[in-house]
Formats: structure tokens, sequence, C-alpha cells
């Protein structure tokens, strides 16, 4: 178990570098100059020089790729200077030459060009909202999902179970960017009056008087429009599976035993059902966890997806590859997590 | 002394089960009516196709959605209580409180009757907490009282293994332990040791006669195999095409059958007290009239014995045919051969460990010949076949065929050489692509090794072929569903004949097939030997088929050749006491057997 978490783990970091080289090396295929929008009206060429020396953008391209790393790496090699020492809180671990020193830090992301925020803070502000959104929309999912597939499998043929299968077609065909404009315009405009619903809106809305305060009904339209896509799937693949265990030896079994409908179907027959639902859900929640881009963005959802957007509109390189490896990081774990769950589900599955 | 007066448990009466389509009815169980006396073992014999089992799920009444049961049909259950209830359109409620608990079931797949996820001992003592009322320690304590009685190995480790872990002879004893947990009145068992190997079969059906002398249990045992009735039963009914044609005792159906049928299926079984050149097959002794009817085939034979008689083989023609094969030099030389197969320990556990698949073998085979090689499910002789035809790469060891090493020929002689070495599968359903007509899978080899001049040349001989395995012609254009297993198979051996090959290597090709038709596809093997010339490897856990078709035997055992010898000599003096046991667990069904086991039932019954 631990050979094998460590050995995704290893894996995990070799994703991890090349999502990373991959990103870097389209953003500077992009056009675009981010020493230009930073620099604004003072474009002097003096100015100009200053930021890109200051941002490194005038170094060679593999140079800037390699102190990219060095800084978001644990373990890292700096100048030792107060102001290093103050930019990455670095834990001084030996000396290495005269000058340098090599440290234990947490990674440091830069900041952004924009706003001059650190961008770790970036995601740890947006990360709540983003998962949130996730957990709410997975919830809908499972909740509605499988129950819907069972009884669409004990019901195969009725008209109930064409219907569900119909409806749960619509769910995987409607790109989310349609569905979330029809819901917003809908629920949260026209008919805003008996929905109470807005058309966009944040978890936590800060009150000029009454200070933070939890808007739970602000999550309702995006976590739907969110859960569409993974509430139809699991319909379809709880059903197909369920009809597919229930066909099985060990069904007939279960009957011969004289066990009632309930308990072949609930005990013997679900937990077998379930596996490749898991596997779905899982992967599913990963997908979310990174952030439903279009989504948070119609409906102004302040999280990972909107940041990034955003950071790509504005050539914000530092927040873009930051969420980047952090989304990366999310799914790498969380599918990790997975194969646990997975292995705990089916006992045939040994973790290797 | 008179036995006592035996008591009724189960009466069907007039039981019809149908599958209706829009046309027809397709009644797949014909007004069956039988009877059933407790401490009684009442076996089923049939082929494939001739509702034994639907007979079996209608007296559970778990018939599948689709089958409908005839509103006549009557199924008479006297319960422990002393009630008389009629089982069929019974409530729910009351049918799973009968369930599992007056009549419990073994299916035939010990592998996939099993739920998965759930421990053999947690399914074991949910049929106890549910019948009994037991609380879940009771439960535990009991079920692994069963596993004993089972005979399982360490039952406390089997109560919390998962059915993947244990073998398939032990899925069948926790099979039964579940089915014999509430002491039902009537046990069902549909072929439960079909898919087990001999000796494995023997274990469990001497569990079953024990467990039935001791709770006087009534078992209805479906078999298509005439050996294990005879093992296990005490009265027999034989199953065609939904209708009873013969019922009696096993004394009387073994000694005095009466209806061709029977007769057919007693005499196309191979047997191991005589050699024969060809073996007797059912259509020897029935046919289908104009109106659709059974009558007897006269003329060909009159008795099971003379059926055997007529093609028994002498041994002067034996040891004629035996000189012959030894004149020319070997076609196949196999030296040292080793297949092992690393074991996945994972990344850090130090040196490597192996399963030995084939370890050291080393034979010859002569052209013409028919090599039998058996043994258990797991000795490697599947991997045997398929390392000589490098389907599976050796680890060390030569195979010469024709004098020229095949081991380390590149990609492009290797193909070549495959066209002289055919295969033909277990599995005739799953070994022709669906979505190929029958002409173009056969075809496809031909075109490879270009055999044929053109295209109309190659369709006519796989027409010819089609017809030497006795499928109509016309059949070129058909697709594997449309025939059954038999057929499927013989077209498999059309394939393999397709490209001319020298030798052909048969794995278990006979074994999913039915013994009626297995005898034809066995004959039909034979003859185009004869005609032919071929060489034959013949795989097979069945030794009472390699014994009918093998010039020479080859007993493998964990990976090793163990014995070699002539098919006579082997039977009547194994050296190894695993060719022993191997033979010993075969279900004889002679008469002196019969009368043996009758006997001692009879001295148990006191």
């Amino acid at each position: 178990m631990i050979k094998f978490v460590a050995r995704r783990l290893f894996y995990g970091f070799l994703i991890l570098f090349g999502v990373e080289a991959v990103v870097f090396l389209l953003f500077h295929a992009l056009p675009g100059d981010p020493v230009a929008m930073l620099a604004g009206q003072r474009s002097d060429i003096a100015t100009r020089n200053e930021i890109a020396s200051e941002l490194g953008l005038d170094q060679p391209l593999l140079k800037q790729f390699i102190l990219y790393l060095n800084d978001q790496s644990f373990i890292s090699i700096h100048e030792n200077t107060p102001e290093n020492q103050q930019k990455y809180e670095y834990n001084p671990l030996f000396r290495y030459d005269k000058d340098y020193v090599v440290a234990l830090k947490k990674p440091y992301l830069r900041r952004s060009f924009q706003s001059n925020k650190k961008v770790t803070e970036i995601i740890s502000e947006n990360i709540e909202a983003t998962f949130w959104l996730a957990v709410a929309a997975l919830f809908i999912a499972v909740i509605i999902g499988i129950p819907f597939g069972i009884a669409a499998a004990l019901k195969q043929n009725s008209w109930w179970d064409q219907f569900l299968i119909a409806l749960s077609v619509v769910g995987i065909s409607v790109p989310s960017f349609v569905s979330a404009v029809i819901i917003s315009l809908l629920f949260g405009y026209y008919l805003s009056d008996y929905t109470g619903l807005n058309l966009t809106g944040q978890l936590w809305v800060t009150h000029p008087l009454r200070g933070r305060e939890l808007h739970l009904e602000n999550i309702i339209l995006p976590a739907i429009t969110l859960g569409i896509r993974p509430l139809s799937v699991i319909v379809q693949l709880t059903r197909s599976s369920m009809l597919d265990v229930l066909t099985q030896d060990y069904i007939r079994t279960a009957q011969a035993k004289g066990l009632g409908k309930f308990k072949v179907v609930f005990k013997h027959a679900l937990k077998n059902a379930l596996n490749p639902v898991v596997t779905a859900v899982s992967g599913w929640l990963a997908t979310l966890m990174a952030g439903a881009f279009f989504v948070e963005y119609i409906f102004d959802w302040k999280g990972i997806g909107f940041v990034t957007i955003k950071a790509v509109q504005n050539l914000d390189f530092p927040v873009v590859i930051g969420c980047t490896l952090f989304i990366a990081t999310v799914f790498i774990i969380v599918n990790i997590l997975v194969d646990i769950i997975y292995a705990m589900l089916d006992p045939k599955v040994r973790l290797r | 002394m008179t036995a006592p007066p035996k008591k009724t448990i189960l009466e069907a009466r007039q039981l019809s089960v149908a599958f209706p389509s829009k046309k027809q009815e397709n009644r797949v169980v014909d007004e069956l009516s039988f009877q059933l006396f407790s401490g009684e073992t009442l076996g089923i014999v049939g082929e494939s196709g001739s509702g034994k089992s639907m007979t079996a799920l209608s007296l559970m009444q778990l018939l599948p959605r689709r089958a409908v049961l005839h509103p006549e049909s009557e199924i008479i259950l006297h319960r422990k209580n002393g009630e008389s209830i009629d089982l069929t359109g019974q409530k729910p409620a009351v049918m799973r409180q009968i369930r599992g608990n007056e009549m419990s079931m073994i299916f035939q797949e010990p592998m996939t009757s099993l739920n998965p996820v759930f421990a053999c001992g947690e399914q074991v003592a949910e049929s106890l907490i549910l019948h009994q009322g037991l609380s879940g320690k009771q439960a535990r304590v009991r079920t692994i009282e069963l596993f004993r009685e089972a005979n399982l190995p360490r039952p406390e480790k089997i109560y919390t293994s998962y059915p993947h872990q244990i073998s398939g002879g032990q899925k069948q004893r926790v099979m039964i332990a579940m089915a014999m947990a509430c002491n039902p009145s009537l046990l069902i068992a549909d072929e439960p040791t079909t898919a087990l190997d001999v000796t494995v079969q023997k274990n469990i059906l001497q569990l079953m006669n024990r467990l039935r002398e001791q709770h006087d249990t009534s078992i209805l045992f479906i078999t298509h195999d005439l050996g294990v009735i005879a093992e296990i039963a005490d009265k027999v009914m034989v199953m065609y095409q939904g209708k009873i044609v013969e019922f009696g005792s096993v004394w009387d159906i073994f000694s005095h059958p009466q209806h061709p049928y029977t007769k057919g299926l007693l005499a196309c079984r191979p047997r191991l007290d005589v050699s024969l050149s060809r073996l007797p097959t059912v259509s020897d002794f029935m046919q289908v009239n104009e109106k659709g009817a059974l009558v007897e085939k006269k003329g060909k034979y009159n008795s099971v014995g003379e059926a055997i008689l007529f093609n028994a083989e002498s041994p002067t023609e034996l040891i004629e045919k035996r000189m012959q094969v030894i004149k020319s030099g070997p076609i196949l030389k196999i030296k040292n051969l080793k297949t092992y197969f690393p074991l996945n320990l994972g990344f850090f556990s130090g040196g490597r460990e192996f399963v030995k698949a084939v370890d050291n073998v080393s034979f010859e085979v002569y052209p013409g010949e028919a090599i039998g090689l058996v043994g258990e499910s797991g000795c490697g002789k599947t991997t045997l076949g398929r390392s000589i035809l490098k389907l599976v790469e050796p680890t060390s060891g030569f195979v010469f065929f024709e004098g020229q090493l095949i081991n380390y020929m590149k990609k492009r002689q290797l193909r070549q050489m495959r066209k002289h070495m055919q295969i033909i599968f277990q599995d005739p359903y799953s070994s022709l692509n669906p979505r190929k007509t029958i002409g173009d899978t056969i075809m496809e080899p031909m075109k490879q090794y270009k055999i044929g001049r053109n295209k109309n040349e190659r369709i006519e001989r796989v027409m010819q072929l089609l017809e030497k395995v006795d499928i109509p012609r016309d059949s070129f254009y058909k697709y594997p569903h449309e025939f059954s297993g038999g057929q499927r198979q013989r077209i498999c051996i059309a394939r393999a004949l397709a490209v001319e090959p020298k030798l052909i290597i048969c794995d278990e090709s006979v074994s999913a097939l039915d013994v009626s038709v297995q005898a034809q596809v066995l004959n039909l093997l034979n003859d185009l030997k004869n005609e032919f010339n071929f060489t034959y490897i013949f795989i097979s856990h069945d030794l009472s088929v390699v014994k009918f078709i093998a010039d020479r035997i080859l007993v493998m055992k964990n990976g090793k050749l163990v014995e070699m010898g002539y098919p006579d000599a082997l039977f009547a003096r194994p050296k190894e006491p695993y060719t022993r046991s191997l033979i010993d667990a075969i279900p004889k069904g002679d008469l002196e057997d019969i009368k043996k086991a009758q006997l001692q039932r009879k001295l148990s019954a006191q």
C-alpha cells in the first residue's frame, strides 16, 4: 500500500514535470507581451528593460525554465541574501559555494504580474469556492443518479426506463456553457422572482454591516449546471452495470437462498454494480475539483477556473502556470485515492 | 426385511415451460411428471437444450423472466411441517421461506455462482441467519461446522476468504455447504461437477452421497454424463427435447435401455474397457421420421453391446498400427522444453520466483500418430501445447518440427511453419469471429498461405472442406451464431484443415460438447486422421476421451511429464499413483460398479 502510493507519487511528479514544460513552452509561443501590459503608459525602453529583468524575461528560455523549477521545488538552491530569505521563506540546509545555499522551502509559485499578489495566496483564496462547487455538484449527481439508475434497471424497457435514458443522453450531450447560460438566465433572471436566486453570486458575501455571510442559495444554480453531466453518466452507468450484475449467477444463488428482492438488489447486486460507478464518480471529482472553467466564468463564481481564465486573458503567466500545476496535482492525488477506494470495494483488486 | 415406506417429497405433474414468441410457443419442458422420495437421488440426463436446467429452475420458481410456466403444471412440495403446497403461482413470501430452507440448489459454474465481493463464510451464514434466526456469532460457528462437514481445509480461513482466493472445487464445496445449511429436504444440483476435474468431481460426488445419507435429503441431480449418474443416482430420467423418453432405476436403464436415445447415449460414451475404432453415435440408434417423431433406426445396431462389439479393435490391428507409426522418423521432437511464468512479486522483493508451467519436458511424436496429453487443470498441458506452436514463448529447450529447430526462427519463417501446425481451441463459441461468415473465416488462412490460385478455387475448396466435416456446402455464407456448439467445433476443424497442416493440436476441443456431439466430433477427427494421415496432439482432462483417440498417452503433473505409454498398458498397469488416481476418478458406469453402488446404498440405509 505504501509502496503503491510512493510509486504513484513518483509517476505523479513526472506528469507534473511534463505539464509544466508544455504550459511553459505554450505560453512563450503565445503572442502578447506581459511587459507591455505591466508597463502600461510609461513605456520607455529603460522601464521596460527593468521590468523584464525583474521578471526574469530577459534570460534565455531554458534558463527561465530551470529557474522556475528551482522556485517550485521543495529543495532548491538560492543566493543567500536577506531579500531572498524574505522572498522564499526558506530554511537553509547547508551552504553551497560561497554565496549559495541549499534550502528547504514551500513551493514558491512567484507573484502575479497583474496584482503582484503571491500565486499561492491567489490559489488558496479561490480553492474553497471551487471545492464546494465540485462537492455540491457531485453530491447532486450521486444522490439523484444512483437511485435513478437502479430504478431504470429494475424496470428495464418500461417508459420510465426509456424516459430516463433519453434524458441522460440530453444531459451528456449539452455542453456546459450552453446549459450554464440557459439555467442562469432561466432560473436566475426570468424566474428569479419565484426562485429567489441570483444570476451570479458568491458563497461568502461580505456585507457592509453584518460582515462575512454564507449565501448557500448562490451555489444551487452552478452546482446543478455542473452536476448535469456526471448525473447523466451516473444514471447510465448504474443502469447498465446493474443490468449486467442482475444476470450473474451469484444473483441466482442469492435468490435460491431465499433472500427477498430488496436484499438481492441492494446487498448482493448493488455492491458489485457500484464498482464502475465509483471509478466514474471519482474521475469526475478530479475533473470538477480542477475547476469548471465555463461554469465558474458564466456564474461569476470566483474559483480556480475563473482565476485561470482571467489570468490567460491577461497573460498573467505565473498565475496560469501555478493554477495549472495545482490542478494537475489535485488530479493526481484524487486518482490515487480513487484506486485505494476501488481496492476497498473490490477484494479482487490488489494495490501494486 | 422390507424397507420402510418412503415419504414423497416432491411431485411434479404436467410440468411444462415455454419461451413464447409471437409465432409459436417454443416449449422447452413438455409435460413432465415425476415423483421424488425422501433420501432418493433422481438423475436427469440429457444433452444441452433438452430442458434439464429449466426443469430445475421451474421447481425453484426461479425461471428467467421470458420463460412461462404452463398453467396446468403442478409442483407439489410436501413440506417439513407436513403441509403440502403447490409451488406454481405461489406468493413470493412463501417461496422465499422455501428456497434455501426446504429446497436448495447448486449450480454448474462454481466460479461465478458465489458473489465476488462477500467472503465465503458470510454468504453461507446469511442463509442461516435468514432461515434459522441465528445470531451472527452462532451462524459463524455453524458455518465453520458446515465447512468442516464439506471437507474444506482450514474452515476458519475459508470463512474469511473471498471466492477468488479459493479453487474451483473448494468453491463448489462452499456452494454445497450453503445449500445444505438449513437441512433442506430437497437438493437440486444442476451439473455441479461438469466444470471440475475428474479427481475433484469424484470427491464432490462422495461428499454429496455422504450428506444425503446423513441428512436423508433427496437429490435431484442433473448431468449430461451417464457415468456420473451411475455413481450417484437411484433412478434416472432421460430427457430429450423437453420430454421424458425413459424413466427407471439406474440398474434398469444401464442394463436394459428401452429407448433408442438412451441406447445411443450409453453407447457413445468413450469406454475404458474396450478400445474402439469408431464411437457409436446417437444417430446410429434413432432418427426423426416424417412426422417429426423419434423412431428407432433399425438395421445398424440392435443393442448397445452389439454397437460396441462391432466397433472394437482387435489387438493385432492395434499392434500393426503402432509398428506402422514408428517406421518413419519423428515429425515433432521436443527436448527439455521449459516455460516459466514470472510471479509478479512487486518491485523491491529480491529474487524472482516462477510458476513452472512446463518443466523440462521431452518427447517425440511420429507422423500419423495421435498423442493424448492428460492431466488436471493447472498441470501445464495447455501451456505445453502453446509453447510447441510458439504461441507462448518457451523459457528454454528445443522444439524440432521435421528436423527444423523452430525456437530461433525468424517471424517470417515461423509463419510459414505455422501453416503446418494448427490448433483447435476448447470453446467453439468464442473462437469464431461472430462478424465473419463461416466461409470467410475458413478462407482467411488460405489467402495468407496462398492456397488455391484464385478466389473461386478457394471457395470451392472451402465448400469441400465443409462437406468433409458434415456441414452443408451452402453454410459458406452463414454466420457462427446460426450453428450449434458441435457444428461450430466442426467448423473450427475445417478452418484448421484449410491450410493442409501436418500437425494439429486439439486443446480440450471436445470438452465443451455434449457426450453425443463429442462422439461425432471424435469420430470425425479419427476419420480425418486416417484419410490424411495427420498427426494430432490431443490435450484433454478427460482420460476416457484420450483413451479413445490417442495412440499414445502422456500424463502431466505440475508441469512435468510423469508417465508415457500406450493406452491399454497405461490403463491396465499405471506406474504412477497419480495416473492411477486419475483413472480411478473416472465415473465408470459399467454394470458391476452400479451393482456395487446400489448394494452399498442399501446397506447403509439399514
